[in-house]
């Protein structure tokens, strides 16, 4: 126990070293300064709600300290989104969604019926005919001087202009 | 309005109460908070430097702990020192950035002061005594910096709080809210450690 506590004590001397660590000449005389300057400078003063909530640092902090963290957060990002692209590629997928969407807005139907009539080829179901305007309701003149079927001449004649 | 500070004046020795300048830096009084900064900053560095091995580190820490404690004035109750409160969050801050860092820890150590090659505990240790002959007192800052960080933080801290700050066991319990014996036992697990690591430095008995 002694020979310990002798260790021990030259074990003490050896830590009394670092008593004698100190900072650059100076340092203390400018150190309250720039305490008070920031506090002067409203840190202090942030309110909780304006400053970044607790739990999203930590969130960043934890990203920061494990590495492994945010890898495995890339991947089921990545993961994520890899899913999103297939799932909108299934062919059954889309019939689901028209299906859904014919059911929330019954007007569609005379969208499809007024669109097939202007166009020859087959029209998309689902959700990209549910996203036309109500405007393509109008009969709209073709391009490259193709008629209108729906189109009739207008000859339009004003009284006294014979 | 707050009231003025109650500074120290150079022809009054009397200084000026603790708990009347926690008392008007409580109502936002921003000059009876300097001279309580002014009244703990080093020792506050100072437990924060020898915690961290860097400078650069300690002075950020410092400043926060400084900022945190008055921002925290309000929930101060007064049922510990001030002192104490302060070094609490001081310590609470360290040990959180030091998790946080992990790994990534680097030294920045200051210089010694010119007392330190005066001093006889040190001259002996690197003296002809001493295994390590040719070790001069930078290298054995540096080692001893080293040795210190492989501890892990709850021992590190009693041993910078005993060994280096000579702080009391009570003291140490108080700030690291935990009983006496855990201080006791973590100081000599502590001191183990270190003196294995250290064994080439340490002069034979």
């Amino acid at each position: 126990m002694n020979e310990s506590e002798n260790n021990f004590e030259s074990l003490r001397r050896l830590l009394a070293l670092k008593r004698h660590e100190i900072p650059p000449p100076g340092y203390f005389n400018n150190f309250p300064r720039q305490v008070m300057a920031r506090l002067r400078a409203g840190e202090a003063d942030v309110p909780q709600a304006i400053a970044a909530p607790s739990w999203l640092l930590k969130f960043f902090q934890a990203f920061e300290a494990k590495p492994a963290y945010v890898s495995s957060f890339a991947c089921s990002l990545c993961l994520l989104l890899l899913f999103g692209i297939v799932y909108a590629e299934r062919p059954d997928a889309t019939e689901k969604s028209s299906i859904f969407s014919a059911l929330a807005a019954p007007t569609v139907s005379l969208v499809d019926a007024k669109s097939a009539v202007y166009s020859s080829s087959p029209q998309p179901t689902g959700l990209m005919v549910n996203t036309n305007p109500v405007l393509s309701l109008e009969p709209v003149a073709m391009l490259f001087g193709q008629q209108n079927p729906l189109a009739q001449p207008v000859s339009l004649s004003l009284p006294g202009n014979n | 309005m707050a009231e003025p500070a109650a500074r120290q004046d150079p022809e009054s020795p009397a200084p000026v109460d603790e708990e009347a300048l926690v008392r008007q830096a409580r109502r936002g009084d921003l000059e009876a908070y300097d001279e309580l900064v002014r009244r703990y900053q080093e020792r506050i560095y100072a437990t924060i430097y020898h915690m961290t091995s860097n400078h650069e580190d300690a002075n950020d820490l410092a400043q926060e702990s400084f900022i945190k404690a008055f921002q925290a004035l309000k929930t101060f109750k007064g049922g510990s020192s001030f002192y104490t409160w302060l070094y609490r969050i001081a310590v609470n801050k360290t040990i959180n950035f030091l998790k946080q860092r992990k790994n990534r820890s680097h030294m920045s150590l200051n210089d010694l002061d010119f007392n330190a090659e005066h001093d006889p505990d040190l001259v002996a240790l690197i003296s002809d005594k001493t295994p390590r002959r040719e070790a001069g007192l930078a290298e054995l800052q540096e080692k001893l910096n080293g040795a210190m960080l492989k501890l892990s933080e709850p021992h590190r801290l009693v041993v910078v709080l005993h060994d280096v700050q000579g702080l009391s066991h009570d003291e140490i319990a108080k700030i690291m809210d935990c009983n006496i014996g855990t201080v006791r036992s973590r100081l000599f697990y502590a001191r183990q450690q270190l003196q294995g690591y250290l064994s080439d430095y340490l002069r034979p008995t």
